[in-house]
């Protein structure tokens, strides 16, 4: 069977299995919490939610690939408008827009005005140096990683420490030249 | 219509969860492990209790908050009810699912830090690491039911039964 | 006009207390709602004497003073919410659906994963989305 041809975001979303996004809003957040009584350092929790999330990542790249129809991308541009488009709304159910590239195209922004991580938290003063949603950075990350790209992931805006949106800023350290695997449907 | 995810989503997190918490904070101490993977739970089962008694009567016996359990908070979580309830009369519960989501949604094999460990660890065959896998996972759905009765007034001990693949048992005792 | 609001957790500690008056009688207004607390235990462990409808979350109408009335819920997990007003002629749906968007945002409120249960919430959205409810308040005020 021929690769499927890439489908929208709505379109995937509409066509996954889904659940009540309370309970991984619940499960995340008390997952949260739980590392940062287990591990004290908020840096040490950032560190241990970026690589959840990657190794999560490294796993989810297949569903999105098969369930997608996204087969490969022409180049990192692209790529970034895969993500906020389709991986965004396929696994959480809200899209993302891709601003502010550098003059390289190697570098770019993802800005989310909302996502279901962060429904019901309110930060305490305690965990001024968290990056809550630091999973989903991790997640890019391993995504990327498993399709050749090395690349680096921040955060740049958070709305629970007072900025008006989410901005991740993802940099492509080293591509490397290859096919993308992709699964066809024997 | 309440906002929704992926499924895959609830999966990653809880699988990663288990996974971070047994072979890299607590590798040595399974039981401390144990605990806190419950706790998480509990966190959630009294969270989502809350939410879900929200539009309905007070239950007026033990009995009534269990069947809750049974169905309307089981389904919300499962898109389906507890297959069989069973009960001695004096405080256990017995809540049975045929075909438990989390038990048939796992893929052991897959997670990159278990998979290291069993190299690591060649004497102790994998299917006993998976065993072990698969009952650390259960502290989680144990935790949130204990969590969700705790917060309708019923404090209570909750562990799992899975002699009987899919299905997993969950036994309730409500504490005197 | 709503003058106070509370809610009382399951051994009576209480979780959230606001008085919207600009007069100095939050003290009179505290005192009020812990003495609604003994009506609604009396009101939950006699419900035939009491005549309530069983076990529904709402409560009615706890008792009257002089000046204020007072209302009160009791939600599944035992907390209590509680309302006092100064009008003398409302409807009871307006009332009913007050709790339940009151009950509603508390919901929320225990929902941040750092909110540790039986602590008083100091949840600053709560307190704004409990402040607007209340001044929202009013006949044609509910939908």
């Amino acid at each position: 069977m021929a690769p499927l041809a890439p489908r929208t975001g709505d379109a995937v979303f509409a066509n996954v299995e889904r659940v009540n996004a309370e309970l991984f809003t619940l499960t995340y957040g008390a997952i949260v919490r739980q590392l940062l009584t287990d591990l004290e350092e908020v840096e040490e929790v950032n560190k241990q939610l970026d690589q959840m999330g990657y190794n999560i990542g490294v796993r989810l790249i297949d569903e999105f690939l098969a369930k997608s129809g996204v087969s490969s991308c022409v180049d990192f541009r692209e790529t970034a408008d895969v993500i906020a488009k389709v991986g965004f709304k396929m696994f959480l159910g809200v899209t993302a827009s891709v601003t502010n590239w550098d003059a390289e195209g190697t570098s770019c922004s993802l800005v989310l005005d909302d996502n279901p991580l962060v429904d019901f938290v309110e930060l305490p003063d305690t965990c001024q140096g968290l990056y809550y949603c630091n999973i989903l950075s991790g997640v890019i990350r391993g995504a990327l990683e498993m399709v050749s790209m090395k690349t680096e992931v921040t955060w740049i805006r958070d709305m629970l420490h007072g900025d008006d949106a989410y901005e991740l800023r993802v940099k492509l350290l080293k591509q490397v030249p290859e096919e993308y695997p992709y699964k066809d449907d024997e | 219509m309440g906002r929704e995810v992926a499924e895959s989503c609830v999966d990653g997190v809880i699988m990663e969860m288990v996974s971070a918490y047994c072979n890299r904070f607590y590798s040595s101490k399974p039981e401390l492990a144990a605990r806190r993977i419950e706790a998480i739970g509990f966190q959630v089962g009294h969270q989502l209790s809350e939410r879900y008694t929200m539009e309905r009567p007070r239950f007026s016996d033990h009995l009534e908050a269990i069947k809750f359990i049974c169905k309307d908070f089981w389904s919300e979580l499962f898109k389906k009810q507890i297959d069989n309830l069973k009960t001695n009369h004096r405080g256990t519960f017995v809540l049975q699912d045929n075909q438990f989501r989390w038990l048939t949604h796992i893929s052991i094999d897959a997670s990159p830090d278990n998979v290291e460990a069993s190299q690591q660890d060649s004497s102790s065959p994998t299917s006993n690491n998976a065993a072990q896998f698969t009952s650390m996972h259960l502290y989680f759905p144990c935790g949130i039911i204990r969590g969700a009765l705790t917060n309708l007034g019923i404090p209570c001990a909750v562990s799992a039964d899975i002699s009987n693949l899919p299905a997993c048992s969950f036994v309730v005792r409500i504490k005197a | 006009m709503i003058v106070c609001v509370a809610v009382v957790g399951h051994e009576n500690n209480p979780l959230y207390l606001q008085s919207f008056t600009e007069a100095d009688d939050a003290l009179k207004l505290h005192h009020i709602v812990h003495s609604s607390l003994d009506v609604i235990d009396e009101r939950v462990n006699n419900p035939k004497k009491s005549g309530s409808t069983l076990n529904e979350t709402f409560l009615g109408l706890l008792y009257p003073t002089e000046n204020y009335k007072v209302y009160g819920y009791l939600t599944n997990t035992k907390v209590k919410l509680i309302m006092v007003m100064t009008d003398l002629d409302v409807k009871d749906a307006d009332v009913r659906s007050f709790f339940r968007r009151f009950h509603a945002a508390y919901v929320d409120a225990v929902s941040n994963p750092f909110h540790v249960p039986g602590k008083t919430t100091t949840s600053k959205s709560f307190g704004q989305r409990v402040g607007s409810m209340v001044k929202s308040f009013g006949p044609g005020a509910t939908a």
